[in-house]
């Protein structure tokens, strides 16, 4: 069991492909810590870069407070899961578990033991005998998981563990992972582009971008306080709305514009964030669907005008596509992976299934006042002041 | 936190020079065995090709002795023999052909047909030819057949005529090559998807034009393959035919390039001559190679 | 043509493949008189084999060289299949390359050098010329069957093997060669059949008569025409009869190799 640190770890393929690039971070003994982002950020690279696959570019790599930049993969003390499991097909169930201890020389009684601990742990005690061929998808997966507990190594390392399982399956072994990283208490790297995943099962999560860091943080904090629109659009389904607004400043509130209309926001806001004040600089807001609902007449907080243009129900709640008004300034950011495409202002609001709305209805909706967001209109990032 | 810098030092090999030096000590063996006993011998061939050799002692000669050699009529008849047996291809894929059809439309015990018809493939071409030097005989089986269908005054010894032996070592040719080639057609046929028949027959067209749209088309890949296997085969794999059936003869009537380079070398002692005989070969099977190089390059 | 028509060709084609077997098993049959005559039948050429033919010693030294032979040919393909197939290293695309097109060069191209050279060595008496000569012969195929397999085998199964502790040798000799058993079977089947039934590397790489094989023992025999037709086709269909038995198992693994690469 040990720490894992990356410290300004770079890869460079041939050709000149960045893959990861100068990242950092920090992997606390015994912390479950999820690689997300879109595909080809650069996640399996580092996690593969970590395991000893791939050479480092520059930077150093260190587990246990040993830099392994040039230690063969053997002596790294790892376990790695892979995506498609990479069973031995030649060996049974109890074989697959039992290798590495066997190359590493120790006694048959020994790895027998280990083994059959392990399979009490993963519920595989009666499969033991069998060849891969002959299990299931979810019994595969948990053989691959089995192979890499039975090291006791200083580290676990999964690629996308859970993708090649259907949906039901993968809700069972999340939690079935999680229980027993837990259980043990090693170190671990989990890489998904699932979100899902990545917020319920991560102690921190790491999230990537183009080979870049964007944010380390807990599950919520991520959610909460997102670093940047990237990560603000990639956590959470449907993602963050975010809308350009405009600053006109008024008594008492930070006022903004959006479209043609006029939105007041606390002045709180001026306090804990680092707003622009010039008259009609822009600014990114942005508001995660749940944090709009419908109002009817005269109320208090920001609201704004709006047009129902479809409706989605999914069964326990709906949403709810609206669009606002538009002066033809206003534009909404939206990320598609990870390509930033304008649209005309439109805002996902999550709804109750019981909500009366119609296609054409026009609304007013009020956006929660705690929970808006506030992004640099030209870099992305949030312009809330870290608050220690 | 101690940092440790053990494994921060670049060792002498790196992870991936780890990984290259493995892959070329793997090929090490192979290549080795290929260069010293395919590659050098190549060669070989071609400097003692310029040279009186016996297999002892050598002396340089030059060029001439290729013009040499092209004037020796033996070459020729040699050349001549190959190019005949040519003619013996068209009917060693045709023949396959038609018969990986009949086992493709899959009638009662189609698989232990299949396996008859392979069965031949297994067995040596010495025994073989020695099997058809009983059909062709004087007292054979084709005299047999020729006298069951009543033309009881004719009486054929193919081997035994300079014009009709070297149709005779065609026919075991053709004989030879049937279950190999058969069985690359019905592996062909084989991944053919029935459903483009099905639907080419719904759409009204008959068997004919399946077989010529469809079918063949879809055939191609095996069919070029196959063409150069049997014109390799039909180069170099003659020998133990010629050898026990025909001796080559008679008089040069069976000598193709192959034999010739053996009679050249081993019989007449003039090392040189079939060393250079055998660059002919080598030119002539390597046009056909690189067609079949083609053939596997393009599948990458 | 209607299915019945169609089952009687078969019979008919059936009847042509099976005419070899047919005159090897009638003709061994008869004494060397009742041959010349053209009637009767006797065991006389079966009870006379092993002193016409010295079979059992051909057929040892035949099993012995393709033994040999085909062992070599998968020490050296199987670990060079895997390197082409998964180390890539400095040229190794153009080195592949080469040794596939070392597959096109017929023996009679290099015989007389690949002759003097052997003989030079010493190495034309027994056994270990011609296994040398084999070996050369069908390392190119088997190289390139092993590395078109081993494309075919995930990389993460290596890796696996390698985060688990396994060298590259460990992980050819534990891994990869337990999953390849198929395209091993495939180039033991092929060249079994290849080795067994060859005549020229036989009849000029083993100058002792005493190990013979038995392709080459019945060649010789033919050529000379002095031995008696029956026991010939005796000594045939012994020859024949351990290529058949294995052709006739491993009838999936040749159709395979015969395909290699352009089926999918
Ligand atoms: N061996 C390689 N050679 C060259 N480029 C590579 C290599 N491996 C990965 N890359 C490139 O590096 C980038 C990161 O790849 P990586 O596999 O780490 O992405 P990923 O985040 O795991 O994506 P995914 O979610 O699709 O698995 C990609 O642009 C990829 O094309
Ligand atoms: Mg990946």
């Amino acid at each position: 069991m040990a720490e894992i640190t990356f410290s300004g770890v770079t890869k460079v393929f041939p050709g000149d492909v960045t893959a990861v690039d100068n990242l950092n971070l920090h992997v606390a003994d015994g912390e479950f810590m999820v690689l997300v982002g879109p595909s080809g950020c650069g996640k399996t690279t580092a996690l593969r870069m970590l395991a000893g696959l791939e050479e480092i570019s520059s930077g150093t790599l260190s587990i246990g407070g040993r830099v392994v930049n040039h230690v063969l993969p053997k002596d790294r003390d790892v376990a790695m899961v892979f995506q498609n499991y990479a069973l031995y097909p030649h060996m049974t169930v109890a074989q697959n578990m039992g290798f590495a201890l066997k190359i590493r020389g120790e006694s048959k009684a020994e790895v027998d033991r280990k083994v059959r601990e392990a399979a009490t742990i993963l519920r595989l005690g009666e499969y033991l005998d069998r060849r891969p061929r002959a299990l299931s998808g979810g019994q595969r997966q948990r053989v691959a998981m089995g192979r890499a507990i039975v090291r006791s190594p200083q580290a676990f390392l999964m690629d996308e563990p859970l993708s090649n399982l259907d949906a039901q399956l993968r809700v069972e072994m999340r939690v079935e992972i999680a229980r027993i990283q837990r259980l043990l208490g090693v170190a671990t790297v989990y890489v998904t582009h699932d979100q899902i995943e990545a917020m319920t099962m991560g102690d921190r999560v790491a999230v990537m971008r183009g080979g870049q860091l964007q944010q380390v943080a807990p599950p919520q904090v991520l959610y909460d306080h997102p670093a940047n629109e990237f990560v603000a659009g990639f956590m959470g389904s449907p993602p963050m709305n975010l809308v350009r607004a405009r600053i006109s400043p008024s008594e008492g509130r930070v006022g903004l514009v959006v479209g043609d209309q006029r939105l007041d926001v606390p002045a709180a806001y001026g306090a804990s964030h680092d707003l622009p004040r010039e008259e009609g600089a822009e600014v990114v807001l942005g508001v995660r669907p749940e944090d709009i609902d419908v109002v009817g007449g005269d109320v208090t907080g920001p609201t704004l005008k709006t047009r129902v243009e479809r409706r989605e129900a999914l069964g326990a709640e709906i949403l709810v596509h609206l669009s606002v008004a538009d002066a033809g300034t206003a534009r909404s950011v939206a990320y598609d992976e990870d390509v930033a495409v304008a649209r005309p202002t439109m805002l996902v609001a999550r709804m109750a299934p019981q909500a009366r709305v119609e296609v054409g209805d026009v609304l007013t909706v009020r956006l929660n006042e705690e929970r808006l967001h506030f992004f640099d209109s030209t870099r992305g990032v949030t312009l809330r002041r870290e608050c220690a | 936190m101690t940092v440790s810098t053990v494994g921060a030092r670049a060792p002498r090999l790196t992870l991936r020079r780890r990984r290259q030096l493995a892959g070329a000590l793997f090929a090490l063996p192979a290549v080795a065995l290929v260069i010293g006993l395919i590659a050098v011998p190549i060669g070989q061939a071609i400097y003692y090709s310029f040279t009186q050799w016996n297999g002892l002692t050598s002396t340089w000669i030059g060029p001439s002795t290729w013009t040499q050699a092209f004037h020796n009529p033996n070459l020729w008849t040699a050349l001549e023999n190959n190019a005949w047996l040519l003619l013996a291809v068209p009917f060693a894929l045709g023949l396959p052909l038609l018969i990986a059809m009949l086992l493709h439309q899959r009638v009662i015990g189609w698989k232990i047909f299949r396996s008859i018809y392979f069965l031949p493939t297994a067995i040596s071409w010495v025994v073989l030819g020695l099997v058809a030097e009983r059909f062709f005989a004087f007292q054979g089986t084709l005299n047999s057949l020729i006298h069951f269908f009543g033309l009881s005054h004719v009486n054929t010894n193919m081997l035994g005529y300079e014009s009709t032996a070297l149709s005779a070592l065609g026919i075991t040719f053709v004989f030879t090559m049937i279950g190999t080639n058969t069985m690359l057609f019905l592996t062909g046929l084989a991944t053919l998807d029935t459903s483009l028949e099905e639907a080419a027959r719904i759409d009204g067209a008959g068997r004919w034009r399946i077989f010529r749209h469809i079918t063949l088309p879809h055939l191609s890949r095996f069919i070029q393959l196959a063409f150069v296997m049997t014109v390799i085969a039909l180069f170099s794999a003659l020998f133990s035919l010629i050898f026990v059936m025909t001796g080559g003869g008679p008089g040069y009537a069976t000598t193709t390039m192959e034999f010739l380079i053996y009679q050249t070398g081993f019989a007449q002692g003039d090392f040189g001559t079939a060393a250079l005989y055998g660059l002919i070969l080598f030119v002539l099977t390597a046009i056909v190679g690189i067609v079949q190089l083609r053939l596997i390059g393009s599948d990458e | 043509m209607g299915r019945g028509a169609l089952f009687l060709v078969m019979v008919g084609v059936a009847v042509v493949m099976l005419y070899p077997f047919w005159v090897m098993i009638v003709d061994s049959l008869k004494s060397e008189n009742q041959f010349l005559s053209g009637h009767g039948f006797s065991w006389a050429s079966w009870r006379t084999l092993t002193s016409t033919i010295p079979i059992a010693q051909e057929v040892g030294s035949s099993t012995i060289i393709c033994a040999v032979s085909i062992l070599l040919i998968l020490l050296v393909g199987l670990p060079a299949g895997f390197a082409f197939a998964k180390l890539k290293f400095r040229a190794s695309g153009v080195i592949f390359l080469a040794i596939v097109s070392a597959m096109m060069v017929p023996l009679q191209a290099i015989l007389m050098p690949e002759f003097v050279n052997i003989t030079r060595l010493g190495l034309t008496g027994g056994y270990t010329g011609a296994v040398l000569v084999y070996a050369a012969l069908g390392t190119p195929f088997s190289v390139f069957l092993f590395a078109t397999y081993f494309r075919g085998v995930p990389d993460e199964l290596i890796e696996a093997g390698i985060v688990d502790g396994l060298g590259y040798f460990g992980a050819l000799w534990r891994l990869v060669v337990p999953v390849a058993i198929p395209a091993i079977a495939t180039v033991t089947v092929l060249q079994f059949i290849q080795i067994w039934d060859d005549l020229l590397v036989g009849l000029l790489f083993i100058q002792n008569t005493s190990e013979r094989p038995i392709t080459v023992g019945l060649a010789v025999l033919a050529a000379g025409r002095t031995t008696s037709i029956p026991a010939l086709m005796a000594g045939s269909l012994v020859s024949a009869l351990p290529a058949m038995i294995v052709y006739l198992i491993f009838q999936r693994y040749l159709v395979k190799g015969l395909t290699m690469g352009i089926d999918r």
